[in-house]
């Protein structure tokens, strides 16, 4: 029977947590090695499509200045530009790409990611009804938008003023950096 | 200054961790039968949650300047299963007071997804590290909240009269549900 | 090895939701459509079987004092390993999921059962504890899920069936939406439990008259 504080105690609980974790290092490793790339092909793969979806065509990615801190990426194509906006939603961030036309107008929105409630706030992502309705709308505006229950002109999702919001916002933040460009 | 209110605000009311983001809510049920050991609790978790912000934010420099970002919920884990250990030692050693009061709680805030909840969010939003650390100990402080309040109903909650299969747990849940839906209230305040 | 009572045991009896009161955060949160509890469900199911085996198999090489700090980092490896291939392969139900996925690793379902079955059973037994808790677990989501769906949405099989809208059972305009919010979370699960409470209540007195009678 060892003490328990005896040096060789002690030695071996060390390398025995030691061993376990790197065991588990080397297997994560592994996984990563496969799935990385798949992960990386599928975001890729969904810009892309968040960028045609909004800009018919596609476009190609510009330099721009931002100054309202949630504008990150602005691709330019034939028919306008596609924003790529980061608005805090309900629970994170929300980041979402806006077309707008090189007159200053909507031409659609799509969410890239979120992290808002299933069922809720989530709806504004979502392939169906209430989604496609919520997103719709938002085309052919301008200006500066907002919801309902703020005196704008969109119908928030129900149950989801703050992720409505968060929309309303990113879009204004596109709108507002496409007019800077000119 | 003003998304640091913004932060303590959202976490202590419109976006409170039990009520609202249903982090930790084992304690949550488990610790919550009487106000001081709910309070007890609460002061525990607010600690080691703002501890383990800055902890983690530290260990995920490290992890991203390696390129081993899915090392990410092991190594927090771990950091914070350490960082647990190391308090309690620290506390009994030189606080013996506030080991006293909080040491029963300390084994049990590591299984807390609170504090695991509460780095991830962190890392996932990008704060820098004063915001994680303020997220952190105001998630604490909604948690000590929400378990405080929850322990006072539950005091009279516990002597009601209620039909036998609803005793215990089911009535507790009930109660949470009605807190949960007077927390409602605040998610329309406009912080964002 | 008795495989009808470890399973009447993780189902029923035994449930580490409704009777055992584990891996709370989890039900209330993602209950709100039957994709998500299937989905939770299964994920936990498989690295509960995985962990179980892991930690059965290495249970007479980790120090005790250790063992809670290995148990995790084994967890979070398997869990990390799930989020992964989630994010890879079914992308749908990791986003669906979010932190949720992550937070597994501190799901006291995962390492309840490591500390009190698989560090004291043979690895067979412990898959198969892995498995039939597993179930338990997603049996009793699934339920939450289905009713709070129905109560919040008045749909049924929402992201999987009709295209991922769900069979619509109630017109749209009556479903209360407070039941997909985290009040109905908290109010269902008290419902459900009483529920089961009752159910088992009523499986014991019938056990006893049957007993009597013989």
């Amino acid at each position: 029977m060892k003490t328990e504080s005896s040096a060789a105690y002690i030695a071996r609980l060390t390398i025995t947590l030691l061993l376990i974790t790197a065991v588990v290092a080397a297997g994560l490793a592994c996984v990563n090695a496969v799935t990385a790339p798949e992960i990386e092909a599928l975001n890729a793969q969904k810009t892309q499509n968040a960028v045609e979806a909004v800009l018919p065509g596609g476009g190609e990615e510009i330099a721009f200045t931002d100054d309202s801190g949630i504008v990150s990426t602005i691709y330019k194509g034939q028919s306008g530009y596609a924003v790529e906006v980061t608005p805090a939603g309900f629970n994170g961030t929300v980041t979402m790409m806006v077309g707008v036309d090189t007159s200053g107008k909507v031409l659609g929105i799509s969410v890239v990611s979120h992290t808002e409630t299933a069922g809720l706030g989530a709806e504004a992502a979502a392939d169906n009804t209430a989604g496609n309705a919520f997103r719709s709308q938002f085309a052919g505006m301008s200006g500066s938008v907002s919801v309902s229950k703020d005196g704008g002109q969109v119908d928030a999702l129900t149950g989801a003023t703050i992720t409505s919001r968060a929309v309303c916002t990113g879009v204004n933040a596109a709108l507002n950096a496409v007019a800077k460009l000119g | 200054m003003e998304a640091i209110v913004g932060i303590i605000l959202s976490a202590l009311l419109s976006q409170n961790f039990i009520l609202v983001k249903f982090y930790g809510i084992c304690p949550f049920m488990g610790v919550s039968k009487k106000i001081d050991t709910a309070l007890g609790m609460g002061m525990a978790v607010t600690f080691v949650m703002a501890l383990a912000s800055a902890a983690c934010y530290l260990i995920n420099l490290l992890l991203v300047m390696l390129g081993l970002e899915y090392m990410q919920t092991v190594a927090f884990i771990l950091v914070i299963a350490a960082l647990v250990q190391v308090v309690e030692m620290f506390l009994k050693k030189f606080v013996p007071a506030l080991y006293k009061a909080l040491g029963v709680f300390l084994p049990l805030i590591t299984t807390n997804c609170a504090v695991l909840g509460v780095v991830l969010v962190n890392v996932q939003e990008g704060y820098n590290f004063l915001l994680s650390v303020v997220n952190g100990a105001a998630g604490g402080l909604g948690f000590t909240l929400a378990i405080v309040l929850f322990a006072s109903v539950r005091e009279r909650v516990d002597k009601t009269d209620c039909p036998e299969c609803f005793k215990g747990f089911p009535i507790a849940l009930i109660a949470a549900g009605l807190l949960a839906l007077a927390f409602m209230g605040f998610s329309g305040l406009k912080i964002f | 090895m008795d495989f009808k009572k470890q399973f009447k045991e993780g189902l029923l009896t035994k449930n580490p939701v409704l009777v055992q009161l584990l891996g709370m955060c989890s039900t209330l949160a993602i209950t709100t459509s039957l994709f998500n509890g299937i989905g939770m469900g299964l994920a936990v199911t498989a690295i509960l079987i995985c962990s179980n085996v892991l930690i059965s198999a290495l249970r007479n090489f980790i120090p005790s004092q250790i063992r809670i700090a290995a148990y995790i980092t084994i967890i979070a490896g398997f869990v990390t390993i799930v989020d992964l291939l989630l994010q890879a392969f079914i992308p749908a139900l990791s986003e669906s999921l979010g932190v949720f996925i992550p937070l597994i690793v501190v799901n006291c379902i995962v390492l309840g059962r490591a500390e009190a079955f698989a560090s004291k059973n043979s690895v067979a037994a412990s898959a198969v504890d892995g498995l039939c808790q597993g179930i338990g677990y997603t049996v009793a989501l699934i339920v939450v899920c289905v009713i709070r769906e129905l109560l919040g949405k008045g749909t049924f099989g929402g992201g999987i069936l009709n295209g991922g809208e769900g069979i619509r059972l109630i017109p749209s305009q009556f479903p209360a939406m407070q039941m997909v919010m985290p009040v109905g979370g908290f109010l269902v699960l008290g419902f459900v439990i009483a529920g089961s409470q009752k159910l088992m209540k009523h499986l014991e007195m019938k056990n006893k008259k049957k007993e009597a009678a013989k």
